[in-house]
């Protein structure tokens, strides 16, 4: 339905992560929170690396129960830890 | 959770300030009001509405001007840095220009309904000059803005579109003193075709390709078939502005509401698929109202298309105008909806456990109330005006009161909601 890119997805150590940097908006949005529909495991940790504060995504978050953090990144990127809130 | 609340702050401070576009939604508010309140008091004058000053074309500006139009300013300045990554300039000139626009259409709608022509000039021309400020914030987000090609077209045509608007308009206010820059009947043309579909329609096909995505949380519309739906309307509005300066109407009249129809049929489309695969698909009486605005404004362009024609009995100018701006305010009354608890959430201060929900923000029963209101005073306008009914018209705008009184306590509730410390969240 789109010609975007899409969002990359990869999987390791630190849980499974979504680099949605240069997508245009509402994409990386709705790419997180698609992603986090399909995450069933109750400890699941996501890694989001952004270009930019996702300050539409934190009501969505809220509304879904999961909690962000911000952990260290490399210049021009924001990088947020998703898990469930507690 | 220390972590994430100072990030979430550094978040917030990013965004404008919840005042700015608050205050576009709270004028809009009150606008409603008194729009549903001058058509009260208007009664049998709508029946039939033969243009002119007085309480209907008070009224209409009313709901044009400060519902749509205020809403459309407020939404931009917060939207559009989101989806074009630019700035749209400082919170204090925002402020200024709801300061400028915000009495201009008090002081035009008073013009208009008392039937002072020199009051409804220095209304127009304090609305002109706030819109004139607007228009270069757009036009400089517009040109700095990187990728979005969808809503930055939109942007760009409605841009021209609203200076069309502000020419027509200060040539029909110019004209009670004998100074109108074009011809009455053409001026008109132009304000009737280049405002509701031109500035405003653009406006909302362009956001809507991020809100609707955004809210159903569905891929975004292909870029070919939303730029091929701009540009039937771009086709549309080129052909309409020769017809109304009386070029070949018989022939650019129909052309151009056949381009139009395939613009909005092809937006259409596109946004009920987005619709269909969003994973989010209760998305509650907000977007029934959005879907009815949809049609309201899909249907207003037949009715043109019998008027041009002139086909169809007398009743049929005043049925297209309701339905055209009957379904533009639904369709911004129902993404208002939406907006403002989520606007809500993102500047209210955090409680323990984090951010406030959008859900937890709203207010269901008087969103319910206005919804019921909404719809059954749209139908009895349109009822009273085939009936050519002025009972009808006065008992539609109680209920639409009804409504627009239900609406004002679902925004006076989210705004007090967000202000109060958070107990429970997230």
């Amino acid at each position: 339905m789109t010609t975007e890119p899409a969002a990359l997805r990869w999987r390791d150590g630190q849980g499974e992560h979504i680099d949605v940097r240069g997508l245009a908006p509402p994409q990386p949005l709705v790419a997180i929170l698609r992603l986090l529909h399909g995450l069933t495991a109750a400890d699941a940790v996501v890694i989001v690396h952004h270009d930019r504060d996702p300050a539409l995504l934190y009501p969505e978050l809220a509304e879904r129960g999961w909690t962000a953090t911000h952990l260290a990144a490399p210049s021009g990127e924001v990088r947020l830890r998703l898990t469930r809130a507690a | 959770m220390a972590l994430a609340a100072t990030f979430l702050g550094g978040a917030r401070s990013r965004l404008l300030p919840a005042s700015i576009p608050l205050r576009f939604f709270a004028a809009a508010v009150v606008f409603h009001l008194a729009a549903w309140l001058t058509l009260l008091a208007a009664g049998a004058a709508l029946t039939p509405f033969t243009g002119g000053l007085g309480l209907p074309l008070a009224a209409l500006h009313l709901l044009t001007l400060g519902v749509l139009v205020m809403t459309a300013i407020g939404a931009s300045l917060q939207l559009l840095p989101v989806a074009t990554r630019q700035s749209v300039g400082s919170p204090r000139v925002m402020a200024l220009l709801w300061w400028g626009y915000t009495p201009g259409v008090v002081v035009l709608a008073l013009g208009m309904a008392i039937a002072q022509p020199g009051l409804l000039a220095a209304g127009a021309a304090t609305v002109v000059l706030s819109l004139a400020a607007y228009a270069l914030l757009l036009g400089r987000n517009l040109w700095r803005a990187r990728g979005m090609a969808t809503v930055v077209t939109h942007g760009w045509v409605a841009l021209i579109c609203l200076l069309v608007v502000m020419l027509s308009g200060l040539s029909l206010a110019a004209d009670y003193h004998g100074h109108g820059v074009f011809d009455r009947a053409s001026a008109i043309g132009l304000h009737r075709v280049f405002a509701p579909y031109g500035f405003m329609g653009l406006l909302l096909l362009g956001f809507s390709y991020i809100l609707v995505p955004m809210f159903a949380l569905s891929e975004t519309p292909a870029q070919r078939p939303a730029l091929a739906s701009a540009v039937a309307a771009i086709v549309a509005l080129a052909l309409a502005a020769p017809a109304a300066f009386g070029v070949q109407p018989a022939l650019l009249w129909p052309l151009a509401l056949a381009a139009g129809i395939v613009a909005l049929g092809l937006h259409g489309a596109l946004m009920l698929r987005s619709l269909r695969s969003g994973l989010r698909r209760q998305l509650g009486r907000p977007f029934v109202l959005v879907r009815i605005g949809w049609a309201g404004l899909f249907a207003s362009l037949p009715a043109a298309l019998a008027l041009v024609g002139g086909a169809g009995p007398a009743w049929l100018g005043t049925v297209f105008g309701v339905l055209l701006i009957g379904g533009l305010l639904s369709c911004v009354l129902g993404m208002l909806s939406r907006i403002v608890p989520f606007l809500a959430s993102m500047h209210a201060a955090p409680g323990r456990r984090g951010p406030p929900l959008p859900s937890a923000l709203t207010a269901e029963r008087p969103l319910a109330v206005h919804f019921a209101c909404h719809l059954l005073a749209l139908a009895l306008l349109l009822a009273a005006v085939v009936a050519d009914s002025a009972w009808l018209v006065r008992l539609s705008a109680a209920v639409g009161t009804v409504g627009a009184l239900a609406f004002g306590g679902f925004f006076v509730r989210v705004c007090q909601r967000m202000q109060a410390p958070q107990r429970t969240s997230a």
